[in-house]
C-alpha cells in the first residue's frame, strides 16, 4: 500500500513510525546542512543560471540565494511538522515532493562524489545507498498521488 | 551529472516567442533544463506539468528530450520571465540555465 493516497484535494500521508523517525532525522540534518552552508555536495541546490556569462550567473545568485534557502528550510519545516500523518493540500504536496528531492539530490552527489554511478541498474550494497533508493520510492510513490490531482 | 558542454542540440518546443527584434535587449531568453543522474524521470515531468501548465503529453515530450538529448528549451520570454522561471526550477532541484537568443 502506498505511503500516499489522494483523497479529493488532498493527499494524505501514512508512514510507519520507523519511517517517520528516519526522515525526520535525515530531514534535520539536511537542515542543519543548508544553514552552516559549508557542505560542497550543496552546490547541487544552487546551479549556476548561465553559462557562458560570469556576471548574469553571480548576479542571478545574488538576487535568489536568500529566497532559494528559505523556501528548501520552508519545506523542511512543513514535513517535519506533518511527518506523524496529516492531509496535504497542494501546496503542501509540493513543501515534501520539494524536501524529498532536495535529499536525494544531496545524497545522490554524495555518492557520485564517492564514485558511485547512479546511471547503473545495480547500485553497491550500503546504508547511504539504501537510504537513496528508500527516498526515491517514497518521492515516486508521492508523484503518482499528486499526478491525480493534476489530471 | 552529464555536462552542457558535452550535451547534443536541441529545439524550441514551446512556439510563443516573439521573432523580430531590433536590438540586444530585445531577443528574447529562453530557459534550458540540463540532463542529470539523479533526478527521477516522474518528477522531472510533474515539475513541467506543475510549474509551466504543460499537459502530460507535452511534459513527457519534454523531460524525454531531456533525458535523450542531455537538455530541453522550457520556456522562453522577457528576462523576467526566464529568471522567474529558472528560480522556480531551482527551486524544485532541476538544473537549468538561462540564455538570450543569438
Amino acid at each position: 500500500m502506498s505511503r500516499f493516497s489522494r483523497e479529493g484535494e488532498i493527499v494524505r500521508v501514512v508512514l510507519s513510525s520507523s519511517e517517520q523517525e528516519l526522515l525526520g532525522l535525515t530531514l534535520a540534518e539536511l537542515r542543519d546542512m543548508l544553514i552552516a552552508d559549508q557542505d560542497e555536495v550543496l552546490w547541487r541546490l544552487k546551479p549556476q543560471a548561465h553559462l557562458s556569462c560570469k556576471e548574469t550567473a553571480d548576479a542571478f545568485r545574488e538576487l535568489t540565494s536568500d529566497d532559494l534557502l528559505r523556501s528548501r528550510l520552508n519545506s523542511i519545516e512543513l514535513v517535519l511538522s506533518t511527518l506523524s500523518g496529516a492531509e496535504l493540500d497542494e501546496a503542501d504536496t509540493a513543501a515534501w515532493m520539494q524536501s524529498l528531492n532536495s535529499l536525494r539530490l544531496v545524497l545522490g552527489e554524495r555518492l557520485t562524489s564517492e564514485g558511485i554511478d547512479l546511471t547503473q541498474e545495480k547500485l553497491p550494497k550500503s546504508s547511504k545507498v539504501t537510504l537513496y533508493c528508500w527516498i526515491g520510492w517514497i518521492l515516486d510513490e508521492l508523484i503518482s498521488a499528486a499526478n491525480e490531482l493534476l489530471d | 551529472m552529464i555536462t552542457p558542454t558535452s550535451a547534443a542540440g536541441t529545439e524550441t518546443l514551446t512556439p510563443d516567442v516573439a521573432t523580430t527584434t531590433s536590438t540586444d535587449l530585445d531577443k528574447p531568453w529562453k530557459v534550458l533544463v540540463w540532463d542529470d543522474p539523479i533526478n527521477l524521470m516522474s518528477y522531472v515531468e510533474y515539475v513541467f506539468q506543475k510549474l509551466f501548465g504543460y499537459s502530460k503529453m507535452k511534459a513527457n515530450k519534454l523531460m524525454m528530450q531531456v533525458h535523450m538529448q542531455g537538455k530541453a528549451v522550457v520556456s522562453s520570454g522577457s528576462k523576467e520571465k526566464v529568471e522567474f522561471d529558472v528560480f522556480r526550477l531551482h527551486e524544485h532541484g532541476l538544473t537549468a540555465t538561462m540564455e538570450q537568443d543569438e
